[in-house]
């Protein structure tokens, strides 16, 4: 060893200082790091919260002003200050009074009560407590001598010196009597008080509500109230705890806008979205998220707080993440899955509409969307059922009948079997009623059913041969925007197709039409209501409805003679069809059995085997009830529709028998049948994938094929890009795969626009397995229900094409640009908002039956003949007349069943009064409504009054003449008919005479009358002359 | 070296405890603070055209084409306006060519290039439209956004006034005989809003709605004329129910006075 090591102790020469401070230096890093992680690493909502109490601070101080600004202003409008001095003025007026009275109560009554309460309330104390003597003391002595003292007491006399008086001696009574009549004159001035301010008060109130009137958002005092609550901002969790179903959501933590009072938005809290206030504050009375929560409706994960993404449920296995933007709406669908239509849900409804219009629907099976279908398969089983019960309890009565009968059966016991055998036959008689009821369900039925795409039996009346193999090709290009999707098909395939088609078909004769008017046919085209579902136009010249195709090219494809038949009735059927038999019955058929070739919906027997038959085309085109001449100058108009150009090539292949095998095996294949009526394929199944929970399938068992690691990789690998990607190319996941043709993915190319198909992305993302509660989700039992199975039938014919059924709502009318003249607005069909309460249920029930009212007079509307619009004959089914029915009654809250309002006859005096006025020049009423007189009618634009009994309620007719616009916006019916007159409303013009001196309520009058108005009543009307109805 | 070692760990650790202590005293926040910028209602004071040193335009709207002849218009359905017309029918106004071939009823209006902050004080007196023989009187209207619309009813019937606006609110009021002018104004920029009757269908109103004060309508001697225009480049359009828009562009500046005449096609 050297002596060097031996000097160099270590202990004493060497320092860890270095190594300590480095360490102590990381110690502290670490603490830091670490406290810092636990302030507000894992928690960002502090700096949220921090963040939007400044930024809510800031923006109420700004909108204080603003709003003071506001108020200013309106304090400032001539009607506020006319109020305001009026106010003053009547203020001043009561003053003197008021302050007489002010002065009587607090200089003289209160003083002298205050005076006068203090010996009075000794006294009565002592008595007081001397009753409670008595009340416990047990002899009778003692209470003797207690009433003494206290008759004493009463008897005493006191010294009192009330202010302003001179003393005087009072006893208790005395004290007591005087006290109660100071305290009753004391109030009586105060009532008085409020009595003489009362005109002052009102006018206060009148004035306050000038302006909160005026304030559309908060008022000063509302943000003065909110910024102070503000102050006491506290940095901490906020959840939401469902406790029942154990739901925590903690979003509030971050999105504290959300249910603030003051409507915050992006663009006030410093561009930050994460404060925004609800965008629906509706949507929240409704699910009040005190009990709905936040995640329920939105997804995401509630509880997570530590990261964005987290909460969001956008990270990795987390099963239901948050709904993004475009699709927040799929949160509706799980509990409202039952609904065609969801209000307030605008995105959803079209998914669902695109799914049930577009034909999704004829492959992929989705629970209460084929509703016919299911609903005969029910029908079919309920009565199965109940003739089954029917047959037992008949058995179980023959026993008893029998075991009744047997002599060793006693009396009383055969008594009891002979009553139950009875009651048995009873009851079964009431299955017979329901079974009835049932069977007649099942005829309606179907009748219901309609196909997406029309019926394929009839190419060969209907199409020209060579358009076939085209449309197959490519349909998005022949017809932007049609229905029929693009199948990926080579020309081999179209070729077997187009001739199994074509060889399938019906071989039909039709009459030979005469050519039309195309220039009348293209007016009543655009009239009629044609243009209601079909568009017409190409590219930017294109208008009308989406409901039905685009006709801009109908010359093209179409046989003359066949248009002019499904103009004039498009339900019309060259050969029934028996699903019985599953063939289409031939006049053999019925002539077999001696019948004459008659089918429609008066005959629907099959005549071989007495099933019912399918009568009509399964199309929801109604009839217009066109005059034959019509029905061909719309053909040979539509007929004119073509491209100048347009050259088909030869397809006399299509008459080649040896590819109608391959054809048949590949409409199988593609599932043609789910939206076509197809010869020989009538019963086929549905080829696609059922959807009903299709956004709650497990992630793995979406086939992304070799698209997986790319979508994982973009952040796509969800349920969400699943949909989108598939709609947006239904053969995306076939990208790479070595496949042969037949393994390929079968799903056409629907040609959907990115807002299609977000919409229907919405609907599939909400199609879940749902993990909420039973009690949430929306099954009224009460009149929603009408609403929620109405909707389905106004889908299905589309009747939105024409009317407003719901606020807010625009119809094709609207759009085209034929009714945007003054003149033709009025041509527009009537708004249905309000219907319900409008019109009388049996009404509207024969109306929807037969919209002409007449058996003979068919060429019209029943109550709108001005209109060139027509409201066609759909031939509804009776559950769907009643569906519709009900619909409007529940829209409108009314009572059912309907029972009809009696108004108060008239008496002669009112009767002559009220045909004066009808027929006075200051009423118009018989100017614009019919009256029966051709020449009048042709230009009036509303309804007759004759129809009104039968018709209409009286309460609606009275709230409509009174403010019409208020119900139908734009409507010709003027505003302004009436004013107000004290609690009356009286007419606004020039009065006839005979209305000197009558008192009750002229709007009232006008009602009562027209409620009695009959054609003769009319005629006599008219015979006066009145009203410049010539 | 050694003392600095161990002082600079002593002092880090102070730093780290008196920082952990500050940490834990945390969870405070900063008090909201208010804001003291106040925004001032945009635009300003109204302004009115500037008579004395402003620029002008006038102009007029020749027609080119025979004058078509307007339909006679069926006032039978009621009594009151047929003899109103007893002497000389009813004409549509649709297309008015003056007797010096000029273009009546066309609204004028500078439709573009005004500074976009400015607002214009709208004039407190109102614009009559007088129901009068079963027409409206007069045919074309143009008036401020905000102006008061008189509506009179001359009329011995019953009349109801029903424009039918895309922008501002559609309203349709009765107005009987011989009850006062009813009031509206339009609070919204709006032109060629259609006016019509529902009991008279052939009465036909043009109403023009302007948020600036610069705006004619042609009368019988098709001649227009906009003042007060402060000095700078702008859109002058002319509006005909029939015949539709035309454009210019105009330069003016301070008291400068410049023509655009138009001519129609017929």
């Amino acid at each position: 060893m050297s002596d060097q090591g031996q000097d160099k102790d270590p202990v004493v020469s060497s320092s860890l200082s270095k190594q300590l401070f480095i360490w102590s230096v990381l110690l502290v890093l670490s603490l830091v790091w670490g406290l810092w992680d636990e302030m507000y690493g894992i928690r960002p909502w502090k700096g949220y919260e921090a963040r939007f109490a400044k930024l809510y601070g800031k923006y109420l101080a700004q909108a204080k002003l603003g709003e003071s600004a506001n108020e200013r202003q309106i304090k400032a409008q001539p009607e506020y200050r006319r109020l305001d001095a009026e106010m003053q003025a009547a203020e001043k007026a009561a003053m003197p009074a008021a302050s007489a009275i002010d002065k009587e109560v607090n200089q003289d009554l209160v003083p002298k009560i205050l005076a006068l309460n203090d010996p009075f309330q000794e006294v009565r104390s002592h008595i007081g407590a001397l009753t409670y003597q008595i009340e416990i003391s047990k002899s009778p002595g003692t209470k003797d001598s207690l009433r003494k003292q206290i008759e004493e007491l009463k008897g005493e006399v006191h010294k009192v010196k009330l202010p302003g008086e001179p003393e005087t001696n009072m006893t208790f009574g005395d004290m007591d009597k005087r006290l109660q009549d100071m305290k009753a004159k004391k109030a009586e001035l105060l009532q008085q008080r409020v009595d003489i301010m009362k005109h002052a008060t009102e006018l206060r109130t009148q004035r306050d509500k000038y302006l909160s009137d005026r304030i559309a958002d908060a008022s000063v005092a509302t943000l003065a109230a909110v910024e102070n609550s503000l102050s006491s901002f506290d940095i901490r969790i906020r959840q939401i705890h469902v406790k029942d179903i154990d739901l925590v959501d903690r979003c509030e933590s971050c999105h504290l806008g959300t249910r603030e009072p003051v409507v915050l938005t992006a663009a006030n809290m410093g561009g930050e979205a994460v404060f925004a206030t609800h965008p629906e504050p509706e949507l929240l009375k409704i699910h009040d998220p005190e009990q709905f929560g936040c995640t329920p409706c939105h997804g995401g994960n509630g509880v997570a707080v530590s990261s964005v993404e987290k909460a969001h449920g956008y990270n990795e296995h987390w099963l239901w993440p948050l709904h993004h933007m475009e699709n927040v709406e799929a949160g509706c669908q799980q509990c409202h899955s039952r609904e065609i239509v969801t209000e307030m849900a605008p995105t959803l409804d079209a998914g669902r509409e695109t799914f049930r219009l577009r034909g999704c629907m004829g492959c992929h099976r989705y629970e209460g969307f084929d509703r016919d279908a299911d609903e005969m398969g029910s029908v079919g089983q309920q009565i199965r059922q109940l003739e089954q019960q029917k047959a037992e309890w008949l058995r179980q009565s023959g026993f008893d009948e029998q075991k009744g009968n047997n002599p060793r059966t006693t009396d009383a016991e055969a008594k009891k079997l002979f009553q139950e055998s009875t009651d048995l036959k009873v009851r079964s008689s009431g299955l017979d009623a329901k079974i009835e009821q049932l069977d007649m369900r099942s005829h309606e039925l179907i009748q219901e059913v309609k196909k997406v795409g029309p019926d394929l039996k009839e190419v060969r009346m209907k199409l020209r041969k060579e358009w076939i193999p085209v449309w197959l090709k490519d349909p998005h290009a022949w017809r932007e925007g049609t229905k029929m999707p693009t199948f990926r098909l080579d020309d081999d395939e179209i070729h077997a197709i187009a001739a199994f088609i074509w060889q399938s078909g019906i071989q039909g004769t039709l009459p030979q039409q005469k050519p039309g008017d195309p220039v009348k046919g293209k007016e009543d085209f655009e009239t009629r209501g044609c243009m209601a579902c079909h568009s017409m136009g190409e590219g930017a010249q294109k208008q009308g409805g989406t409901f039905a195709a685009n006709l801009s090219r109908e010359g093209e494809k179409a046989n003359y003679d066949y248009l002019v038949r499904w103009v004039h009735n498009p339900r019309q059927r060259t050969e029934p069809y028996c699903p019985y038999e599953k063939k289409d019955i031939t006049e053999d058929d019925y002539k077999r059995h001696n019948l004459p070739y008659v089918f429609d919906l008066q005959h629907t027997k099959c005549p071989n085997d007495g099933h019912e038959l399918q009568v009509q085309q399964m199309t929801p085109m109604p009839s217009l009830r066109l005059t034959e001449d019509e029905a061909r100058d719309i053909a040979s108009y539509l007929m004119t529709r073509k491209h100048d150009n347009a050259t088909y090539a030869d397809a006399s292949y299509m008459d080649d028998p040896g590819l109608k095998n391959k054809g048949q095996a590949l409409v199988r294949f593609y599932g043609c049948a789910g939206c076509h009526e197809i010869g020989g394929l009538e019963e086929e199944q549905r080829i696609g994938t059922e959807l009903t929970k299709e956004g709650s399938k497990p992630i793995e068992r979406l086939d992304f094929a070799l698209k997986g690691h790319e979508a994982e990789a973009e952040g796509w690998y969800t349920h969400k890009g699943f949909f989108d990607h598939k709609l947006a190319d239904p053969a995306v996941f076939d990208q790479g795969k070595e496949k042969a043709k037949q393994d390929r993915l079968k799903m056409p190319n629907f040609n959907l626009s990115k807002a299609e198909i977000d919409q229907v992305s919405t609907f599939l993302q909400g199609s879940v397995d749902a993990t909420v509660p039973a009690r949430y989700f929306y099954n009224p039992t009460d009149q929603r229900q009408d609403i929620i199975e109405g909707w389905w039938v106004v889908r299905k014919y589309n009747c939105m094409g024409c009317h407003k059924v719901h606020v807010g709502q625009t119809t094709t009318f609207d759009t085209l640009a034929r009714y945007q003249d003054p003149d033709w607005k009025d041509q527009k069909p009537p708004t249905l908002i309000g219907e319900g309460a409008r019109v009388q249920p049996g009404w509207l029930e024969r109306f929807l039956a037969n919209p002409s009212l007449s058996d003979t007079d068919t060429n019209r509307d029943g109550v709108r003949q001005y209109l060139k619009v027509r409201m066609p004959t759909f031939s509804f089914s009776d559950g769907e007349i009643r569906k519709l029915v009900r619909f409007f009654e529940a829209l409108s809250s009314q009572a059912e069943p309907f029972i009809a309002e009696p108004t108060e006859p008239l008496t002669d005096q009112e009767r002559s009064m009220a045909r004066a006025l009808f027929t006075s020049e200051g009423a118009p009423c018989l100017k614009c409504h019919m009256t029966g007189d051709p020449t009048h009618d042709a230009k009036a634009t509303a309804p007759n009054f004759t129809v009104a009994h039968d018709r209409l309620k009286p309460g609606w007719t009275r709230r409509w003449i009174l403010d019409p616009a208020a119900m139908a916006p734009g409507t010709a019916m003027p505003s302004g008919l009436f004013r107000q007159e004290g609690d009356r409303w009286v007419f606004a013009g020039p009065t006839p005479a005979s209305f000197q001196g009558y008192t009750k309520d002229h709007a009232d009058l006008l009602v009562r009358y027209m409620f009695q108005f009959t054609p003769e009543e009319l005629g006599r009307l008219r015979a006066a002359g009145g009203g410049g109805m010539h | 070296m050694r003392k600095f070692w161990i002082g600079s760990g002593l002092v880090s650790a102070l730093v780290a405890a008196a920082f952990t202590l500050a940490s834990c005293g945390g969870g405070s926040t900063e008090a909201p603070k208010t804001a003291d910028s106040g925004a001032a209602p945009a635009g300003g004071p109204a302004a009115t055209p500037d008579m004395d040193n402003g620029g002008t335009i006038t102009g007029k709207v020749t027609f080119d084409g025979t004058a078509p002849k307007m339909a006679i218009l069926d006032t039978s359905a009621n009594p009151v306006c047929a003899k109103a017309h007893a002497s000389s029918p009813l004409r549509s106004e649709e297309v008015v060519v003056n007797p010096n071939g000029t273009l009546k009823n066309v609204f004028v209006w500078v439709s573009a290039g005004l500074p976009a902050d400015k607002t214009w004080q709208v004039p407190s007196t109102p614009v009559e439209i007088d129901q009068n023989g079963c027409e409206y009187k007069p045919h074309v209207i143009a008036l401020m956004a905000g102006q008061n619309l008189s509506i009179k009813n001359s009329d011995p019937t019953n009349h109801n006034i029903h424009p039918q606006p895309s922008v501002n609110q559609e309203f349709n009021e009765s107005q009987a005989p011989g009850t006062p002018p009813i009031d509206k104004t339009f609070p919204r920029q709006e032109i060629m809003i259609p006016v019509k009757c529902n009991v008279h269908n052939w009465m036909r109103s043009y109403i023009n709605v302007v948020s600036s004060p610069f705006f004619a309508v042609t009368g019988d001697d098709g001649t227009f004329s906009i003042k007060g225009l402060p000095p700078g480049t702008y859109t002058l359009e002319i509006v005909h129910e029939k015949y539709g828009k035309q454009d210019q562009q105009i330069t003016v500046g301070a008291k400068e006075s410049k023509t655009a005449d138009f001519t129609v096609k017929g």
